[in-house]
């Protein structure tokens, strides 16, 4: 990523950033870091391991190869460094059982940090072991989670640390509401239920904290209403709270970027199953798929330039400042030359996704605040990746013009019921940074897939992770005289790539 | 320096192993198979300099060759290793040997290491046997066993050693990365570190 930054930058400008610096804010590497940088901590890696992990030449895939070591659901992880551009692997990863328990006290009060109790601390295999057991304050959750970092490692290794804890924390308050699933959750807490019979205990204890209407025991005629009223699910509590989570994340980070050194940005995709549900949650362009039956389902899409034009555009038009009179909102087919000023030319503005031709004035020789196709198209010359945590210190090179406003931080979450369908061991949810997919296509990660897991002996602890490399290796490809290259002599992927192969037959006997 | 570990075997000739005792100084008689890459390092001194050895150690199964392949891509040197115990094991080595020499810089010192000397009485290799191999092939040569810990720490040094006077010849460039040494940031003048590693790639991950 950070390769694309500085190249589109450097084509812009005609100057030449040294090392990304250009991307990091002033004086922050004089701050500690937050954490120090390693790989996915269930990797087990020491320091000398990393170090010769991170080997630009020979490029090793780092699989999950210990008996001890192994992920919730068997889940296979494989990934491999870039050929290169960065001195470290970018992408992180993290993967957790975790235990959401119901908070204690007022609703208001700050959270208490020893309510969120990691259930188990993978990878020791406790979590293995975890069953829909006899406690009743509290929810089990699975996690996995990717992020692909750019401009520095900082911001990518918080965000595998700290996100799943915010994730937590914006669920226990819901403990109670998620467990009794025969009820819709409550519009207003504290108010009494339109059948308190069925949920008493639940309600009139929020309503007792309140100390306000409905004291248990009050007479159980719901309250007459004169407007209608939406019906929320439980799902989309659990959406709601794994977006707030997003956006608190990335709060924490602008806030300790004043007193840590957290460099750079980076991309998020991930996945929470809870009660029997997959939440996929992605900002940014890694990618989500279930391959079910050898079909492609995908989870997820992918926020770019390309992708978001519109949203990025119409934030433009609202507030033109922050493009500081560098840029236009408007999209051209191609620079307009300052000769062309005058002419009738095609473009097309945030109201739009077909063209129209207007006439070319001076504003529009600016440089477009969308520009590049595909893979190269940046936001102001400077970054392709639209959605994310991060990038607060990001600016256009060489200007003060601050890129985060166009930045969100906000996930798209896809919501997958694993019980609507009886799983078999070669249905999997595959995640993968945009390592991966910038190379294959879904229907050729799903093929290799269905080809692999078939010839594994399903009891093969490792069937999932031999996958999972086998992905990498497909995307990485072999070094030959002209770079590394995959089938049919195309390029490899030069970039990182990670890939988690998750198998679907475990969240049903989870549930 | 970069050292990879090599051999090719279902059981496991013991390479791991070689590795855990050269790092770690323990024996380990069960280990799992090596189905990845695993990686070791220690600092040594060669010469009054020192010297860190990164060592590779490789899936030794037929099935993960195609993966393993490029990890012989900046390998300074190399430890291809069989079971004195399985005339199977030394039966593949030309296999190994012709696999290393494609995909590895020529100049790569390759070490014969014969392993599991401690089991005598199961031999199945003769001592004679491994050192014609080695003369024919130009490779230097050595039977250990990981269990006794028995020239283990020979195998490793001496590769190191050979890697080193090469250095000291010119014969590699210790500029380019891709031959597998790397010099460290000068403490003192007298002090430069040798980064290494030796790439070999050992066959199957069972050990010894």
């Amino acid at each position: 990523m950070l390769t694309r930054v500085k190249s589109a930058v450097a084509n812009l400008m005609g100057g030449i950033m040294a090392g990304g610096s250009g991307a990091e804010h002033g004086g922050g590497s004089e701050l500690p870091l937050r954490f120090p940088y390693g790989r996915p901590e269930f990797l087990g890696l020491s320091a000398d391991e990393v170090e010769c992990s991170a080997d630009h030449i020979a490029r090793p895939i780092l699989i999950l190869s210990k008996e001890t070591r192994r992920l919730p659901w068997t889940t296979g992880y494989a990934e491999v460094i870039n050929a290169g551009k960065s001195t470290h692997n970018e992408d992180q990863a993290s993967c957790e059982v975790l235990f959401v328990k119901k908070k204690t006290g007022g609703a208001n009060s700050t959270p208490n940090k020893n309510s969120t109790k990691r259930r188990s601390s993978l990878p020791n295999g406790e979590g293995l072991q975890l069953k829909e057991n006899s406690d009743t304050d509290g929810i089990n959750l699975y996690y996995w989670s990717l992020f692909d970092g750019h401009a520095g490692s900082g911001a990518a290794v918080v965000a595998s640390k700290l996100l799943q804890h915010h994730i937590l924390e914006q669920l226990q308050e819901l403990v109670d509401i998620l467990r009794n699933s025969a009820i819709l959750p409550p519009t207003c807490l504290g108010e009494e239920p339109e059948h308190p019979a069925a949920n008493s205990r639940t309600l009139t204890r929020a309503a007792s904290l309140r100390g306000g209407v409905g004291a248990p025991g009050s007479p159980s005629t719901p309250p007459t209403r004169f407007f209608t009223e939406k019906k929320i699910p439980h799902e989309c509590l659990v959406i709601g709270a794994i977006e707030s989570a997003f956006k608190e994340m990335d709060l924490q980070i602008e806030r300790e970027r004043t007193v840590y050194n957290i460099s750079g940005g980076c991309t998020a995709l991930v996945v929470v199953c809870l009660l029997g549900k997959l939440y996929v949650a992605n900002a940014g362009d890694s990618r989500a798929i279930i391959i079910r039956n050898g079909e492609v389902i995908p989870m997820s899409s992918e926020f770019t330039p390309e992708t978001e034009r519109q949203r990025l555009q119409y934030l433009a038009y609202m507030q033109p400042h922050l493009l500081g009179n560098e840029f236009t909102h408007l999209e051209f087919p191609r620079r307009v030359q300052r000769k062309e000023v005058g002419k009738r030319m095609l473009y097309r503005d945030f109201n739009m996704t077909g063209w129209a031709y207007k006439t070319i004035e001076e504003d529009d020789l600016k440089f477009p605040l969308i520009y590049g196709e595909g893979k190269k198209a940046r936001v102001m010359a400077t970054i392709g990746v639209t959605r994310g945590l991060g990038d607060h210190d990001l600016k256009v090179h060489d200007s003060n013009i601050y890129i985060k406003p166009f930045l969100s931080s906000s996930p798209e979450v896809r919501v997958y019921d694993l019980l609507q369908y009886e799983h078999g061991p070669d249905d999997v949810l595959i995640l993968a940074t945009d390592g991966l997919w910038d190379v294959l296509l879904n229907e050729e990660v799903a093929e290799a897939v269905t080809n692999f897991l078939p010839n594994c002996d399903p009891d093969d602890p490792h069937r999932y992770t031999l996958a999972a490399q086998e992905l990498v290796m497909r995307a990485r490809g072999v070094l030959k005289d002209r770079g590394w290259r995959i089938s049919n002599d195309r390029l490899g992927s030069g970039d990182d790539i990670s890939v988690y192969v998750i198998p679907l037959i475990h969240g049903n006997k989870q549930s | 320096i970069k050292i990879i570990v090599i051999g090719k075997w279902r059981l496991g000739v013991g390479k791991s192993c070689l590795l855990l005792q050269f790092t770690d100084k323990r024996f380990q008689p069960v280990h799992d198979l090596t189905i990845g890459v695993e990686f070791g390092a220690r600092m040594i001194t060669i010469d009054g300099k020192q010297i860190k050895l990164q060592i590779w150690d490789t899936a030794g199964q037929e099935s993960f060759r195609s993966i393993t392949r490029s990890y012989y891509r900046g390998a300074a040197g190399a430890l291809l290793v069989y079971d004195i115990t399985r005339r199977d094991t030394f039966n593949h080595l030309t296999t190994w040997l012709e696999d290393a020499r494609q995909h590895s810089n020529s100049n790569m010192v390759i070490m014969l290491i014969g392993n599991k000397s401690d089991l005598e009485s199961r031999r199945e290799v003769k001592k004679e046997e491994g050192e014609a191999f080695a003369r024919e092939h130009g490779l230097i040569f050595m039977e250990t066993s990981a269990k006794t810990a028995s020239n283990v720490e020979e195998a490793f040094i001496n590769t190191a050693k050979e890697i080193y006077e090469k250095i000291q010849e010119g014969v590699f460039d210790i500029n380019n990365e891709a031959n597998g040494i790397k010099i460290g940031p000068q403490h003192a003048a007298t002090n430069a570190t040798l980064a290494g590693s030796q790439g070999g790639q050992q066959a199957g991950g069972g050990c010894c």
